[in-house]
């Protein structure tokens, strides 16, 4: 037996132990998942941007997953790269015609200031201009250009302007499309300078307005060795002229800036992308590229660009041919190129192409690496993070339902499970929750800002992968905690603002209770009064300052009606636990001792009057159990012991009927043996008398009801007692109403009491005299009618004894008990008419003994 | 000869109850315990048994009971305990008759002789006859205004032989004294009267062995009287 429960015992724990290992096994893998998953689409959103080094700087793409099947090649990011690259080349190739010559950059190259800063508009057919080096004007805009303020005077001006102004003519006949254009201009031999002496001052004005003049400080000189007011002859030539000098210089200083950039981007040794521009401006052939190539006939190039490149754009501005295997459009080329249109003639070809073995670690190989890298797996990573995902959240639901789950205690109790976070109140539990989530986030946010910048995507992911892992375990800390709280029902019970709202409805009800009773009733009405009156002429002086404050007049008469509510709330309470002590004590005093009036909820004096009702019902409760016990104990005793006597009682009766059957003749023997005979009778009597009075005054007896005729019952008794009341001389004169009388009543126990009345008569009636027989209506009052019976005789002896003594036990009216009769005739009589709802009174007067019964009539219809 | 078994754990009251029964012609055995009772109802043929309820090893309840599982002999019940609940309870286990102690040496003989006259005589008593009328030990035949109680012939005046007459053919019913008055006389109960109640009185003493404890004519209190229907 031992042996089995001892097994099964281990067997439990091991159960237990094995039960608990799995929810462990199920947190963690609840924990891997989510890391899993998160990584995962870490990993996605990481893999789908790709970052490539351009020009510009550093640049970052999206690789769209519905491009799984298209090659790299045929890919948006490609095609968007090499648009840029056709861009950036086509920038680079005006740049390089303003600062090389023949494919080389050259420092001294002339350079026509008006033209260059008119390039992106129109020209005159005869300007003004300055020719300068392009190192100096380069040095120049690096150094900055500065003016100053100089007062003159007419000789000043004179000295300081020309008389005749420099101006550049261009052959317009000669050159492409007739129009005067930078192009044109910057061909050698298409301009002509010629001096053209001032308008007026040729006519011999000497004389100019003295001004304060803004002068540039000529820091390099012409090609001639001019300085800039040398070309100019007025103030609006040479001002135009000074902005044309900035101009050309701040423009070609910011080009050449970037021509080192792509000089250095665009080398061969640097990038995939290869290219050949050719312009021909009149008889001017300008051709720069990256190609290494002898080749110099168009189709021996194209030719040779489709070999070396696995994509490759060809453009001819004059033949209007375009041709290409990417997916770039032939607007697209000519759109770039309107955007450098007055450095591109008509006759121009462009050819772009992208060597595909990507030797070069350009942008075309970054983007190769991160789409090869990522695309192909993409869909594995999105399913595997969404299956992760999902079994992380069919943990969370199977482990919410699981944790916390109540475990049966060996007595049968319920026993919930706890951790020791659990005994924390849950509104500290809630804020630390929120305070540690708000700034776990906030810290992830800036942590990933931070490392966006120079973090590898590996240690992005194992950051993410961390980061998760930690969230992981900060939930499942909150959570289950507030899950298994639910379930063990805890959540409200330990709160704060619980124990706060019991704390504070514990404490006023102690204070109430242990005031003064007049102090709570007149305390509560008196500062009742003083907040309404308060309260009135606060609001009456809000009033009459014209409503200073709507909000706490509002208020104030909130405060008071709540203050109202809650006194009348009291009062209502104290008045509803008057009601249920008064109905206690009602019952109480109707006889239900075993009620108690409910304790619960009551307060102050309620509470001391209920306790005092039920402590008052309880003693009366106990005073009368024990009084019934006592009287059922006695009953018992009395009982048993006339059974003891009857035995004994029996033998003396029959022999003494033996002796008298035995005819004795000796007198003296004769008068013994009746004396025996006659004591032993009463004996007999005295024994069932006894018994019966003590289960009548016990209680001990079942009543059986029913409907009674009075006027019957006296007919059949007068008739039962006829003939012995004859023997005595008494006549019973019977004076009742007509017709029936009806009481209920038990029928043997009624003829009982009668019966006991008139043997009462029998024995102690004067011989010879009437006996008396009333029986009347009490009351005529139709709804609670009496029936009085008066049984009335002449005593044959002097009553001395008081009539009330009369119904005590063993108490006779002559006090002799020499007579036969036990005494307790009349003391049954009264019981048995009290235990059938009558009353019993004996009055006597003189000699005249009269007993009353009365009984309430039953209501016939 | 009758054989009568005479029961109890009062040797004095055996004897007592031996000399009034031998006074009758009967023979009695003694028993002062339910086994031995038991064992002399095997031994003698035994016509009737008087037992007490309160003996030592079997008392008078259980003996009957066993008793009753063969034989169907008269029992009579001798008692100190006079509650009805005890009565009743002795009566419908099987006994025929139940006598409180201290009882009287008459009423005890008469009722012997009763339940023996029932038991031999009337137990196989079967005439088809209109005019006859019984109830328990009580018949009434109405073509020769006879009544006999247990066999043995009663004397009633004619208006309590009509009385008993009525009350008998409407066995169980309640007659009150105004009903049988206007029955038997045949005219209206002008105001109560006690005349009934005498003359039911006097059937009783003539028909009852005990007439306070009457098993015939009972008085219903405050309503009336009837026969028990048996």
């Amino acid at each position: 037996m031992d042996h089995t429960r001892e097994q099964e015992k281990k067997e439990k724990k091991r159960k237990k132990k094995k039960g608990r290992l799995g929810m462990w096994t199920l947190h963690i893998l609840q924990h891997a998942f989510l890391v899993t998953a998160v990584v995962l689409v870490v990993i996605v959103l990481l893999g789908s941007y790709v970052a490539v080094d351009t020009v510009k700087g550093t640049a970052a793409y999206q690789l769209m997953g519905v491009e799984q099947d298209v090659p790299f090649e045929e890919s948006d990011v490609f095609n968007t790269l090499l648009g840029n690259s056709a861009s950036d080349l086509i920038c680079y190739g005006t740049i390089r015609g303003q600062l090389e010559t023949e494919g080389q950059l050259d420092i001294k190259k002339e350079v026509d200031v008006t033209a260059f800063a008119g390039r992106y508009g129109g020209m005159e057919p005869e300007y003004i201009t300055a020719r300068y080096y392009l190192d100096d004007l380069l040095k120049w805009a690096q150094a900055g250009f500065s003016y100053e303020e100089v007062a003159m005077s007419g000789e000043d001006v004179d000295r300081f302007l020309s008389r005749s102004r420099t101006v550049t003519r261009i052959n317009l006949e000669d050159y492409d499309g007739g129009r005067v254009s930078y192009l044109n201009s910057d061909l050698s031999n298409a301009t002509t300078r010629v001096d053209v002496s001032g308008n007026l001052l040729e006519e011999g004005i000497t004389d100019r307005d003295p001004v304060n003049a803004t002068v540039l400080n000529n820091r390099y000189y012409t090609v001639d060795g001019k300085r800039i007011e040398n070309h100019v002859s007025t103030w609006e030539e040479y001002y135009e002229l000074c902005r044309n000098v900035q101009k050309a210089a701040e423009d070609l200083n910011t080009n050449y800036n970037e021509y080192l950039k792509y000089k250095e981007y665009y080398d061969p040794e640097n990038t995939n992308v290869v290219y050949f521009i050719r312009k021909t401006i009149g008889d001017q052939v300008q051709v720069f590229g990256n190609m290494e190539t002898q080749t110099e006939s168009l189709a021996g190039l194209k030719k040779e660009l489709k070999e070396q490149c696995g994509k490759y754009l060809y453009y001819n501005a004059g033949e209007m041919e375009y041709e290409t295997n990417t997916r770039i459009e032939e607007g697209t080329i000519r759109y770039i190129i309107n955007g450098y249109e007055y450095s591109y003639p008509k006759d121009t070809q462009i050819m772009i192409g992208v060597r595909s073995d990507y030797r070069a670690r350009d942008c075309f190989y970054q983007a190769n690496e991160g789409f090869q890298s990522f695309l192909p797996y993409l869909w594995q990573y999105l399913t595997g993070g969404a299956v992760c995902g999902g079994i992380y959240l069919l943990l969370l639901i199977l482990l919410t339902m699981k944790e916390g789950r109540a475990e049966r205690a060996a007595d049968g109790e319920r026993i919930f499970p706890g951790q020791p976070q659990d005994r924390i109140p849950i509104e500290p539990m809630l804020l630390a929750g929120a305070g540690i989530g708000a700034g776990f986030v906030l810290g992830i946010k800036m942590l990933v800002n931070l490392m966006w910048q120079w973090a590898s995507d590996s240690l992005m992911i194992v950051f993410a992968g961390t980061a998760a892992l930690l969230a992981s375990l900060l939930f499942s800390f909150f959570y289950y905690s507030i899950v298994r709280r639910i379930k063990a029902g805890s959540i409200w019970k330990e709160s704060l603002i619980r124990r706060l709202i019991f704390a504070v409805v514990k404490g006023v009800s102690y204070a109430y209770d242990q005031s003064d009773v007049l102090l709570r009733v007149w305390g509560t009405f008196i500062g009742l009064c003083l907040l309404n009156i308060g309260g009135g002429f606060l609001l009456a002086y809000f009033e009459y300052n014209g409503a200073v404050n709507r909000v706490l007049e509002l208020i104030v008469v909130f405060g008071i009606f709540g203050a109202d509510g809650i006194v009348g709330y009291m009062l209502y309470r104290s008045a509803m636990a008057k009601q249920v002590i008064l109905k206690g004590i009602e019952l109480i005093r109707d006889g239900d001792l075993t009620h108690k009036v409910r304790e619960e909820g009551m307060h102050g004096e309620d509470l001391h009057l209920a306790q005092a009702v039920n402590s008052i019902g309880e003693s009366v409760r106990t005073a009368v159990e024990t009084s019934m016990k006592d009287e059922r104990l006695k009953a018992d005793l009395i009982t048993n012991v006339s059974h003891d006597i009857k035995t004994p009682l029996t033998s003396i009766i029959n022999y003494v009927d033996l002796i008298k059957r035995e005819n004795v003749q000796e007198p003296k023997i004769r008068e013994y043996i009746e004396v025996l005979d006659a004591k032993s009778q009463r004996l007999k009597q005295l024994t069932d008398d006894l018994v019966e009075a003590s289960k009548i005054s016990s209680g001990n007896i079942v009543l059986q009801w029913e409907k009674i005729n009075l006027v019957e019952l006296l007919n059949q008794t007068i008739g039962e007692f006829s003939e012995r009341f004859e023997t005595k001389g008494l006549h019973p004169v019977l004076n009742a109403p007509k017709g029936s009388v009806m009481i209920e009543a038990d029928s043997r126990r009624i003829w009982r009491v009668i019966e006991n009345l008139f043997n009462n008569i029998f024995k102690y009636a004067l011989p010879g005299t009437r006996v008396y027989i009333d029986l009347e209506f009490l009351t005529e009052d139709e709804a609670d009618r009496q029936i009085q019976l008066s049984v009335k005789n002449i005593s044959a002896q002097p009553l001395k004894v008081n009539p009330a003594e009369l119904t005590e036990r063993f108490i006779r009216g002559d006090e002799s008990r020499t007579t036969e009769g036990s005494g307790l005739g009349l003391s049954i009589a009264k019981n048995l008419t009290e235990a059938q709802r009558g009353r019993f009174e004996i009055v006597v007067d003189g000699d005249l003994f009269k007993v009353n019964l009365i009984f309430p009539l039953i209501q016939e219809s | 000869m009758t054989n009568i078994l005479v029961c109890d754990d009062d040797k004095e009251i055996v004897d007592a109850i031996e000399i009034y029964l031998n006074q009758e012609g009967y023979r009695i055995y003694k028993a002062y315990d339910g086994e031995q009772a038991l064992q002399k109802l095997k031994e003698v043929d035994i016509q009737l048994l008087i037992i007490d309820i309160m003996m030592p090893k079997l008392d008078g309840i259980h003996a009957t009971l066993k008793i009753r599982e063969y034989s169907s002999i008269p029992i009579i019940f001798l008692s100190a305990k006079s509650e009805d609940t005890d009565k009743i309870l002795g009566l419908n286990i099987g006994a025929d008759d139940y006598v409180t102690k201290p009882f009287n040496p008459l009423e005890l003989v008469a009722r012997v002789k009763s339940n023996l006259r029932r038991y031999t005589q009337l137990g196989n008593l079967n005439v088809e006859n209109n005019a006859l009328f019984t109830v328990g030990g009580l018949c009434i035949n109405d073509d020769t205004k006879e009544v006999t109680v247990d066999g043995e012939s009663v004397k009633l005046t004619p208006i309590e032989y009509n009385i008993l007459l009525l009350l008998v053919k409407n066995q169980g019913k309640v007659f009150s004294i105004d009903q049988i008055y206007e029955n038997i006389w045949n005219e209206e109960a002008i105001g109560a009267d006690n005349t009934v109640a005498v003359h039911i009185r006097h059937i009783r003493e003539k028909i009852e062995i005990n007439p306070k404890e009457p098993r015939y004519l009972k008085v219903v209190w405050g309503v009336g009287y009837k026969i028990e229907k048996q």
